[in-house]
């Protein structure tokens, strides 16, 4: 190839092909989650209404698993084959299989998206309007469940390929650290799997079987347990990758190096150990939990706190390295120094600034006895959209004006348009998130298409209802055209042509290099038991309690909406499906990684 | 492992602040006595709360001087009973549970929140000292018609509360010269004695008794009329037992016809 750059697809062509295909698969479902999500902004808030109130439930699981599963997790697969790529200097292993786990992650998201899509239309009796979380008694039509396995699987597959690169990288530098974006990918995937082994428990040993009529009922807290299981740590699935953006691509465009490499690496594994035994502080209002076992979660999820307080450090301590670097001085003064025209560093650095407003708003739904003030209340809508929505996403978009020209070869369309879309995505979120939050400690619910009741209305201390609902419709409005000049970018970067004038591959140096940092937390084994061991402690008995107490199938329930014809046809289907892709997908996928 | 100084102060200081929080949520615990929802109830058949002795028949129940019991049923789309009344400076202890999926159980602007799950029974106590009108609302995702499930809680003035029920049987038709019968039964669900009195106003003429019911009791007060100073036609009639009333129509007519006249 006659280049003269240096850019990841020059080193990559292939492997740059299917992050192209894994960012382009997120790009479309961030596409379909914001349209949905003006929807419903202007529904809720009664400025403009076209849907029915019934069909709004439709709309929000469409918006809530199209961003927080489609979204957040394509893009991550796709930074993270980067990440690992990149750090260890080697293409993937075996293509097919890279394609294989992209391959099925697609086929998952696409039967779990047209069954929660059928839900618009008469047509069809699949339906799946049970929201992110799939509460049971609602049931949703097994095509969205089985959907769903097959994207976690691919998931996992995913996780595989990128140990696959470390164990043979490994083989070829024994003495070597691990490079640290792979350390990072590496820990991620270690919390994933863990993770992920509850939802896998609820779909397939209770909510799929269920729903296609092979057991009779579940037992609603047991399902909604192994949920949080689940439930919560993929709230750091979505973040580690941004974190990981925070330690190895923004010290680089501040114009300076990460503070530290032994403290990344720790907080890494801080977020590997306490992730998952902290899901029940999700429940704390549920009955038939003690309050002991609530309080174990409560003081693990406190302990989270730690490695996020010592990012932030982190991140602000490279960025001022990086000002300095630029000619910045003086006790604040540096910050004048950054490289604010930059959408990639301004992108992140505004996400991170919102994630500080998100920590607080986290510190008070971790507390178990503040909680009751605004469980379930539209302070959590506030809350998440600061975190995920903003911390993840606008990181996510920010460093994709980094990476499409890395994996495209091709020059950014527009910079200005670029840092106009980040800042309006900041301004719209500061809008909508803080009257979500002041309407959650008035009492208004979340998830409901109309909170106006005909019995009573919510009064406002300070402004009012009306003042709360025109914040946020405004709000998502700037939101949605902050994605539209997203899309502008990225689909003018595609028509681009080629540019040989890109920035080199590369992620920032360390001040403190891995050198400093103590063998053992590359000792990932030990992590990995010491994460199991807090697992097992956290949720051992509060599992078998919710067993004894309830039965591992639950009293008897209808699921609602009742059971559907074509479901007994799905059946045949699934157990032939299930069947033919233990033998032909995945024991070669497994043998491989025995080996 | 080199840790910069500042970054050392930063962690201790971090650990302090996570120390600090679980400190204060254990004293609001253990101090102040906040209690949270927990498996303290035993599992319901959800199915089956028509035969369940809570639920059956949801209601306000007083079990103490200034102590109620709530039984509250949720089920798409509504909360049962509704409203909810208890009187101020009582201290109320709900139980809640669902008919069928999980709904929750939250008293709009206060900390009054739980998860209503199938099969599991919530529970919490709650003090009201002052009166007021709540909301209550389900913000759990319960199916389409979620937005329409809403509830009130209404705290009265002490002295203006009462669990008095009252029910009258009448006759409707009697034949001139017969006595027509009224019995008023005034049930007082509260623990203390009830002293009231029973009224029946009929065509312009007002009876009045004076009843003590004792807590938990009923009492059931006849009044007879004489048809022969009323004389035929419809004569409407109103019992009244403090803010309850009743009313209904005495016919009165010359010769009662047959039970099976086959007119009709």
């Amino acid at each position: 190839m006659m280049t003269m750059s240096n850019a990841y697809i020059d080193d990559f062509p292939a492997e740059a092909k299917v992050i192209r295909a894994a960012f382009y698969s997120s790009f479309f479902a961030l596409a379909l989650g914001g349209v949905f999500g003006v929807i419903q902004t202007l529904h809720r808030t009664g400025y403009y209404r076209f849907i029915d109130s019934a069909d709004y439930y439709t709309v929000l699981t469409a918006h809530g698993v199209f961003l927080v599963i489609s979204f957040t997790i394509f893009f991550l697969v796709g930074i993270f084959t980067w990440a690992v790529t990149t750090s260890l200097d080697r293409g993937v292993e075996d293509l097919r299989f890279t394609w294989g786990w992209y391959g099925l992650m697609a086929i998952g998201i696409t039967l779990s998206g047209v069954a929660i899509l059928a839900g618009f239309t008469d047509a069809t009796d699949i339906s799946a309007s049970v929201l992110f979380t799939f509460y049971a008694p609602l049931q949703g039509h097994p095509m969205f469940y089985l959907g769903l396995v097959l994207f976690v699987v691919g998931t996992w597959l995913a996780g595989v390929d990128w140990f696959r690169s470390w164990w043979a990288w490994k083989g070829e530098n024994p003495d070597e650290r691990i490079p640290l974006p792979t350390f990072m990918v590496l820990t991620t995937m270690l919390m994933w799997y863990i993770a992920t082994l509850g939802v896998a428990a609820a779909i397939l040993l209770f909510l799929l079987p269920w729903s296609l009529g092979w057991i009779e009922t579940v037992n609603p807290l047991l399902t909604r347990t192994l949920f949080w299981f689940f439930g919560h740590p993929v709230v750091y699935f979505w973040l580690m990758p941004a974190y990981m953006m925070w330690y190895v691509l923004l010290p680089k465009v501040s114009g300076g190096k990460l503070f530290s490499d032994p403290l990344a690496r720790v907080v890494f594994v801080l977020f590997l150990i306490l992730s998952v035994p902290t899901g029940i502080h999700h429940q704390y209002l549920d009955p038939g939990i003690a309050e002991g076992f609530k309080f174990i979660a409560m003081t693990n999820t406190m302990f989270l706190l730690l490695p996020s307080l010592l990012t932030a450090f982190t991140v602000v301590a490279s960025m001022e390295h990086g000002a300095r670097q630029r000619g910045g001085t003086g006790y604040f003064g540096w910050l004048k120094a950054l490289p604010w025209r930059d959408p990639v560093f301004t992108g992140m650095a505004l996400a991170g600034l919102m994630f500080a407003a998100a920590g607080f708003s986290g510190m008070v739904n971790a507390g178990m006895n503040i909680n009751y003030l605004v469980h379930n209340t539209f302070w959590v809508v506030g809350h998440f959209h600061l975190t995920v929505g903003t911390a993840v996403a606008l990181t996510f978009m920010a460093v994709t004006y980094w990476f499409l020209p890395q994996v495209t070869g091709k020059a950014l369309w527009s910079r200005s348009v670029a840092l106009g879309q980040v800042v309006l995505w900041f301004v719209g979120m500061t809008f909508m998130s803080n009257a979500m939050h002041r309407a959650g400690l008035l009492g208004v619910p979340r998830r409901t298409a109309e909170p106006q009741y005909d019995g009573f209305e919510f009064e406002a201390a300070v402004g009012s209802i009306g003042e709360l609902q025109a914040q946020i419709a405004l709000g998502g409005i700037l939101l949605t055209l902050s994605l539209v000049l997203f899309f502008a970018n990225v689909i003018g970067t595609g028509l681009n042509g080629r540019s040989d004038d890109l920035p080199a591959n590369e992620y920032a140096g360390t001040l403190s290099g891995p050198e400093d940092a103590p063998l053992v937390l590359d000792n990932l084994k030990l992590w990995t038991a010491i994460a199991i061991v807090l697992v097992i402690f956290a949720y051992t008995f509060p599992l078998l309690s919710i067993v004894d107490r309830g039965g591992l199938f639950g009293p008897e329930l209808n699921p609602f909406p009742v059971s559907i014809e074509s479901v007994t046809l799905l059946a045949f289907a699934v157990e032939h499906l299930a069947v033919g892709a233990l033998e032909s997908l995945s024991l070669p996928g497994l043998l491989e990684v025995i080996r | 492992m080199n840790i910069h100084t500042y970054e050392k102060v930063w962690l201790i200081a971090a650990l302090v602040l996570i120390v600090g929080f679980i400190a204060t949520v254990t004293y609001g615990s253990v101090g102040l006595g906040i209690a949270m929802i927990d498996d303290s109830e035993e599992t319901v058949e959800p199915g089956e709360l028509g035969e369940d002795e809570r639920f059956a028949d949801p209601r306000v129940e007083q079990v103490g001087e200034n102590e109620y019991e709530a039984y509250v049923v949720a089920q798409t789309f509504m909360f049962s009973p509704d409203p909810i009344e208890v009187p101020a400076g009582s201290e109320v202890t709900f139980y809640v549970t669902s008919r069928d999926v999980i709904h929750s159980f939250s008293v709009a602007g206060t900390n009054i929140n739980t998860m209503v799950i199938p099969g599991e029974v919530a529970t919490m106590t709650v003090e009201f000292d002052e009166p007021g009108e709540y909301g209550v609302v389900c913000n759990e995702y319960c199916g389409s018609g979620h937005h329409n499930m809403e509830g009130q809680l209404h705290v009265v003035e002490e002295d203006e509360f009462d669990m008095t029920e009252l029910s009258v049987e009448a006759d409707d038709e009697v034949e001139t010269g017969d006595e027509a019968t009224i019995d008023v039964a005034v049930e007082n669900r509260m623990l203390e004695e009830l002293e009231t009195t029973v009224t029946l106003e009929i065509d312009g003429e007002t009876f009045g008794e004076d009843v003590t019911v004792a807590g938990g009791e009923t009492e059931t007060t006849t009044f007879t009329v004489d048809t022969a100073d009323l004389g035929e036609g419809d004569h409407d009639w109103t019992v009244t037992v403090d803010d309850y009333e009743d009313s209904g129509t005495l016919t009165v007519v010359d010769e009662l016809e047959e039970e099976d006249d086959d007119d009709e």
